[in-house]
Order: structure tokens, then C-alpha cells, then sequence
């Protein structure tokens, strides 16, 4: 009897698969070598180095275009582009320190800056900038915060670009309701009321009530209260009553103007519905500009600064700025420097930013004319930068920021969007957590 | 007698067998009969599957007209059909690598799996030896652990083996996740399976391999490819470890590509469709060839496992 027809020459391919998975299983992998606090060396400035992209896939294209002009550049430097979704690059990096196999170069947002180089990861920068052409071309506040962000009072990462909150409104939509630009909270509070018809399925805003919620409510907070300090003392100011007033009111939108739906949005569905629907105004940050282009066209919509108070105070939180850093386990860091210098430099750092929408580090290329061009990111960069506002700076430095500001609060607002929790309630917990946080960075800074 | 009339008289276990004659015995006085199946209006068992189906079908739908709508389009309806999505994500953003190297893990993890397991399922059917109920108890707790608690222990091993970026990586650490359970289903495939057949086997000569081989195998084909579509699927769709153990880009597969469409502030969501439907091609493609085999795999390996 055989238990196939065929049977010797089926047998015989699968003899065959098995040994190339023999050979698939041992053959070309790396030892990992590269964990947190190796000391790594300078290397001779040639061959291979690694590079790992925060925000893999959707910025591939414009990497792998400065990484060729780079290579034409230095003929005698390879670099490898490895390309890690922005949601999963964290605990990427995470194993690589505790395992082993870090990159010599890599994309390292403020958000996670702090957590990375307390586990002694990421090489101190500054006296690189200061013998390289670099110096004096970096935006001074993007430094700055970057280097409160490393919570060490040290650059880990060379700042590349910055992006802001936007508020997004349709105003095709303002047009035929006879409504003002939004462009202090009053206005927005109108227009959301006005633009909403739910018999229609019109609504006037989005919130964000699943992922990123915590960042986009503090700012909505900050904003309406007009608090310019994260910090009062070693309490944070969360939970003061004009923020909790504040948050009352904004989280008071849900339903009432905004689709039931948004208890979990996180910005993929937020973008998306907006993009697709007739909902009167959304609040994302630059990253997504290219997507309202693509749905709506140009003449559709506008992307302007966060509202301000009536009488134009403007105060927002702080967005993370996103770095380079050089990995202090690298063999080649000459090379892999010549790389962040490349690629922090006008011409590079111009082509990243026009791509991403963003608004650049490299002072030379924040003069370029495609930034007059794009109107939120001008508009976003001149908030930035012309000192009319307030930015309240979130402690990024704290390595339990991220786990604060996500994880473990964004069902509680979720609670608040329901009804099943007070914003006081809320905002108390998480100033609880925050000072606690606080007082042990202190501890450990000792 | 042989080993192929053995076969013969016995019924095979797993096998499907008809459905019982419909129930037209009259109802007892006082109690009302309960309708036969061919008497049921066929509304009352279309509609309700009618439902279910769009219940289920609807976020597939989503999926394709998003796949195959041009960009910036609103419309409910796939019309006017593009590819460019499916171009963007099989050129562009390298789908055709990640797809092989997918299948390649999918196809190894499978080989794998069905060949330990079966090696571990006879023995744990046929033989009695010491820390079997022990070796059993391990086995099922195993299935509590989740991979993430050994993600850095499994990275540390890989990478002391020079394995770190190798597919190889991931295919053993898929095939080892996947072992304890499909071990446990083939040791009850095979308890199914009269032991009798096996000693019919021997009488005529063969060994205990070839009496496996040529009596007990081709009764486990339903048990087979349950458990071999399971760990196919499980590999094809699991995305931690090629997140972590895979870098370079021509290493990474489907689930992996998948997640870097999203970006952080930006996702391109007729890509992200487009790579959904070849993400979940194959798995319909396996899914519809083994169907009745699964299913009949499945009960017969839950009844008496």
C-alpha cells in the first residue's frame, strides 16, 4: 500500500525542503552584538553601518533617497535602511538594549528618548555638533528640547523636525453655514454646535477617544485654561480646577457633536472618517496634512495653529520633537556620524521635512521656499517660532511618560467620554501618577 | 489478513458519515411534533444565515472597495476599479519579498510541526512511561505562556547562535510555540486509531515504523491537516517574533509590512487594504481546500483526545 501516489518523489521534495530550511535556519543571521551600555568603537569610518527608521514604510521613499545620496557622497560607507512601524518601534529598541543587535543609527522621538538613554544606549552628541558643520545650524528650541526630553541635560539625538497641533476644518462646510474661521476657542465651541445635524450624519468636530487621546485633550486643556506650566513646584498642574473646567467642557462634545463612534478613535480612524465624511473640524498634527490633500484637494479645507483664547493668548503643549541618535554600542561611529550629519544637513534635512509635511531642524532649510508653500506648515512654524505662544512643555524627560500618558490613562478618558468618571476624578488620578513620577526622577537624578 | 483488508473492514475513525434519516416516528399523544428539516420553511433558514453572512462579509467588502477604489474616492461601490494599491504595496513597499519569505516560514513552521508532533503525539498514544501525566500537564501549561514573556530570552539564544536576522529564527521559535498543542491533538488522532491495526501490521511483517507509516498515517489525513493548516496559519499571521527577530527588508514578512503602512501620523489606507487582501489571500485559499477536512480533523481529535 503507499500512502500517496507518488509517494518516493514527494518524499524526495520534502527531504529537499527540509534541507534548505536546515540551511535557511543557520545561515546568515547576525550574533545580535550591540546591547544597551556596550561601549562599542569609533571605527575606521567605512563599510556597513545600520540605520533604523521611527517611522518605517511611510517615510521609506524619501530615506532611501537621501541614503543614496549619501553613499554617492561616501563612496566607502554601505548603509543598511531598516524601516520599523512608529507603534512597535519602542519595544524594538527595548530587546535590542536588553538583547543585543541595536542599530548603529536611529530615528529616537522625544517620547522616548528618556527611557532610551538612561539604559546608557544612546551616545551624548554635543561635542560632535560642536566640531561639525552642524553647529549653529540647529533650531536652538528643538535642541533645547531635546536635550530636557534625554532628561540628563545632555543631546542624544541630533533634532531633525517638529510638528505642531493643527485643527483641520472643512471650509466648504463654514462657507454654506456662514461661519468664522475657528480660530479661538469661542469660535470653535460655535461652529462645532452650528455644523452638527445627526439626522444628516453631519457632525461639527471629531474627538480623539481611543490611542493618542491623552496628548490631543491636555492640549485642548492647556489651550482653554491658559496655564503655561506643566509644573507648579514638584505638583503637577493637571488637575488644577481651570483645567479640570476645561476638560469638562471639551469632553462635553462628545455626542453632542461628534459621532458616538469616537470613544475609539485613534487617529487612523479619526483621519480617516474626516477625510470621508462631512464633519465640520479635526484636530491632528502636521503628519497628516497629505492625507487631507489626497481626499479633499486643497480648496476643501484649511490647516491652522489651535485656537486661542478671545483675547489671542495662545498656549499649547509641546509636540515631541523627532532626533537622530548614534547608539553608543556601534563599531563604526565615525561613519555612522557622517551619516547624522548627512542627513541633518540643509539639503537632506529639507527633502525629509517637505515629505513629511514637518517643519525642519536645520535653521537653513526652514528658509526653503516649499515651507512658504505648504500653509500649515508655515503657519505651524511661525507659531512656533515667533514667540507669540506659550508652549507648555510636557515632561517627555520622564522615563514613565509613555506608560503614563497612554497605557494606563486613555480608558480612564475614555470613562470621562461615557459619563462613567468625572474630569475631576480623572485628572486627579492622573496627577497622582504624574507627581509620583516626578518625585522618583528626582530621586534617581541625586 | 494484510494491513490494506484490515483498512478495508475497519470504519475509518474521523471519517465522515451520513447524517441520520430524518425523525417522522407519529408524536406521542398531548405533545406537539417538532417539524422535520425538510418541513421548515426555507426562509426561516436562509434569512438568518443571510444575515450572519453580511454580518461577516460586510468588513471584508470594506476591505476590497478600499483595495481597489482610487485614492480620495467616497464612492460605496468598487467602481471605478484601480491597482494601483496592490502595485504600491507589491513594488513599492517590497510585498512580493515579504510574501515569500510569509510563505516560506508558513511552509517550514508546517513541515515542522506536523513532523515532531506526530513523532511526539505516537508516543504519547501509545507508550506509558513515568512523567507522562506530568509531561502531558507540562504541555498544556505551556499554552499559558505568552511569547512576549520569552521575547528577550528567545533573543539572546538566537543571537548567541548567530540566528538574528535569519529566518530560521522565526521558524523555530513558531514551530516550538506551536508544538505542545499539536502534539496534544495527534496523540488523540492516533489513540483513535485501533491499536489492533498496528499489531494486524506486525503479524504481516512490518516494523513498528512501517506499520505507522503504512497503517496509522494515511487514517490521520483529516488529523494532519488540521493541524497543519492551524500551524500554517499561526505562522503566516503571527507577528511578534519577525518583528523582533527579522531587520532587514528583505527579511520581513506580511504582518510586519503590514504595520509599517501605518504610520505615526499618516496611513495610507488603500495600501493598508490592498496589503490586507494579499495578507489574507492565501489563508482563504487554504481555508477552502481543507474545509471539510478540519472540521472532520477537528471533531474527531476533540472526542476522544
Amino acid at each position: 500500500m503507499t500512502i500517496f501516489p507518488g509517494g518516493r518523489r514527494r518524499a524526495a521534495v520534502a527531504l529537499a525542503l527540509t534541507g534548505v530550511l536546515a540551511l535557511t535556519a543557520t545561515a546568515c543571521g547576525d550574533d545580535g552584538s550591540g546591547a544597551g551600555g556596550d561601549k562599542g568603537t569609533e571605527g575606521s569610518g567605512k563599510g556597513k553601518i545600520t540605520f533604523w527608521d521611527n517611522n518605517g514604510g511611510v517615510r521609506t521613499d524619501v530615506w532611501k533617497e537621501i541614503i543614496a545620496d549619501f553613499e554617492k557622497a561616501n563612496p566607502d560607507i554601505d548603509v543598511e535602511y531598516v524601516g520599523v512601524a512608529s507603534k512597535e518601534v519602542q519595544s524594538k529598541y527595548d530587546t535590542a538594549i536588553q538583547g543585543g543587535a541595536l542599530p548603529d543609527v536611529g530615528g529616537v522621538g522625544a517620547a522616548m528618548l528618556a527611557g532610551i538613554a538612561a539604559q546608557d544606549a544612546l551616545e551624548p552628541l554635543d561635542a560632535r555638533v560642536e566640531d561639525s558643520a552642524l553647529k549653529g545650524k540647529l533650531n536652538t528650541g528643538m535642541v533645547d528640547s531635546v536635550k530636557a526630553a534625554g532628561g540628563q541635560d545632555k543631546l542624544f539625538t541630533v533634532p531633525t523636525s517638529a510638528s505642531n497641533g493643527v485643527l483641520y476644518y472643512r471650509t466648504d462646510l463654514f462657507k454654506a453655514a456662514g461661519l468664522a474661521e475657528p480660530t479661538t476657542w469661542s469660535a470653535f465651541y460655535t461652529a462645532a454646535g452650528k455644523l452638527t445635524q445627526k439626522d444628516k450624519n453631519r457632525f461639527g468636530y471629531t474627538i480623539r477617544g481611543g490611542a493618542g487621546s491623552i496628548a490631543q485633550a491636555l492640549d485642548a486643556m492647556y489651550g482653554q485654561s491658559g496655564i503655561t506650566d506643566f509644573w507648579n513646584g514638584d505638583k503637577t498642574t493637571v488637575n488644577d480646577p481651570k483645567n479640570v473646567t476645561a476638560l469638562e467642557k471639551y469632553a462635553g462634545l462628545f455626542k453632542k457633536t461628534t459621532p458616538a463612534a469616537d470613544v475609539n478613535n485613534d487617529f487612523t480612524k479619526m483621519v480617516a472618517q474626516w477625510d470621508s465624511g462631512e464633519i465640520g473640524m479635526l484636530n491632528h498634527n502636521l503628519g497628516s496634512y497629505q492625507d487631507h490633500v489626497k481626499a479633499l484637494g486643497t480648496e476643501k479645507f484649511r490647516g491652522i495653529p489651535n485656537p486661542t483664547l478671545d483675547d489671542g493668548t495662545r498656549v499649547q503643549v509641546s509636540n515631541p520633537v523627532d532626533g537622530l541618535g548614534l547608539f553608543s554600542s556601534s563599531k563604526n561611529k565615525a561613519a555612522a556620524w557622517k551619516f547624522i550629519e548627512f542627513a541633518a544637513s540643509h539639503e537632506s534635512n529639507s527633502k525629509w521635512n517637505k515629505s513629511a509635511g514637518a517643519i525642519p531642524a536645520n535653521t537653513e532649510a526652514a528658509k526653503d521656499a516649499w515651507l512658504q508653500e505648504a500653509e500649515p506648515t508655515k503657519l505651524a512654524a511661525d507659531v512656533l517660532f515667533s514667540g507669540k505662544a506659550t508652549i507648555v512643555q510636557l515632561p517627555y524627560y520622564l522615563p514613565d511618560w509613555n506608560t503614563i500618558s497612554k497605557a494606563d490613562n486613555e480608558a480612564g478618558f475614555q470613562k470621562v467620554l461615557l459619563g462613567k468618571a468625572t474630569a475631576k476624578e480623572f485628572l486627579d488620578g492622573l496627577a497622582e501618577q504624574l507627581n509620583a513620577a516626578q518625585a522618583e526622577w528626582k530621586q534617581q537624578k541625586k | 489478513m494484510t494491513a490494506e483488508s484490515t483498512l478495508t473492514a475497519a470504519p475509518a475513525p474521523g471519517a465522515a458519515q451520513a447524517p441520520p434519516p430524518p425523525d417522522r416516528t407519529p408524536p406521542a399523544a398531548g405533545r406537539k411534533r417538532r417539524p422535520a428539516w425538510d418541513e421548515v420553511p426555507r426562509w426561516q433558514i436562509y434569512l438568518p444565515l443571510g444575515i450572519y453572512l453580511v454580518f461577516t462579509l460586510v468588513p471584508f467588502y470594506w476591505i476590497l472597495l478600499f483595495a481597489v477604489r482610487p485614492a480620495g474616492s467616497t464612492s460605496l461601490l468598487p467602481w471605478p476599479m484601480t491597482g494601483e494599491h496592490f502595485e504600491k504595496v507589491w513594488t513599492e513597499r517590497s510585498f512580493g519579498v515579504f510574501f515569500q519569505n510569509s510563505l516560506l516560514i508558513g511552509v517550514a513552521v508546517l513541515v515542522m510541526t506536523t513532523v515532531v508532533a506526530l513523532a511526539g503525539g505516537y508516543a504519547l498514544a501509545r507508550f506509558d512511561f513515568r512523567i507522562k501525566k506530568g509531561f502531558m500537564l507540562a504541555l498544556l501549561c505551556s499554552q499559558f505562556v505568552p511569547g512576549a514573556l520569552l521575547l528577550v530570552p528567545l533573543f539572546q539564544i538566537f543571537a548567541e547562535l548567530r540566528m538574528i536576522n535569519s529566518l530560521g529564527s522565526v521558524i523555530i521559535a513558531e514551530t516550538v510555540f506551536q508544538l505542545p498543542l499539536s502534539m496534544i491533538l495527534i496523540s488523540g488522532f492516533i489513540r483513535n486509531v485501533p491499536y489492533s491495526l498496528e499489531e494486524a501490521a506486525w503479524v504481516d511483517g512490518c516494523n513498528r515504523f512501517s506499520a505507522f507509516r503504512i497503517v496509522v498515517l494515511p487514517l490521520l489525513r483529516p488529523g494532519l491537516v488540521a493541524v497543519g493548516s492551524f500551524a500554517f496559519v499561526h505562522a503566516w499571521n503571527h507577528f511578534l517574533f519577525a518583528l523582533m527577530f527579522l531587520s532587514s527588508q528583505d527579511k520581513q514578512t506580511i504582518p510586519v509590512g503590514l504595520n509599517t503602512l501605518m504610520g505615526a501620523d499618516s496611513v495610507d489606507l488603500g495600501a493598508l487594504a490592498a496589503g490586507g487582501v494579499i495578507a489574507a489571500v492565501p489563508v482563504v485559499i487554504v481555508f477552502a481546500f481543507i474545509q471539510k477536512w478540519l472540521v472532520t480533523g477537528f471533531s474527531a481529535g476533540a472526542v476522544k483526545g
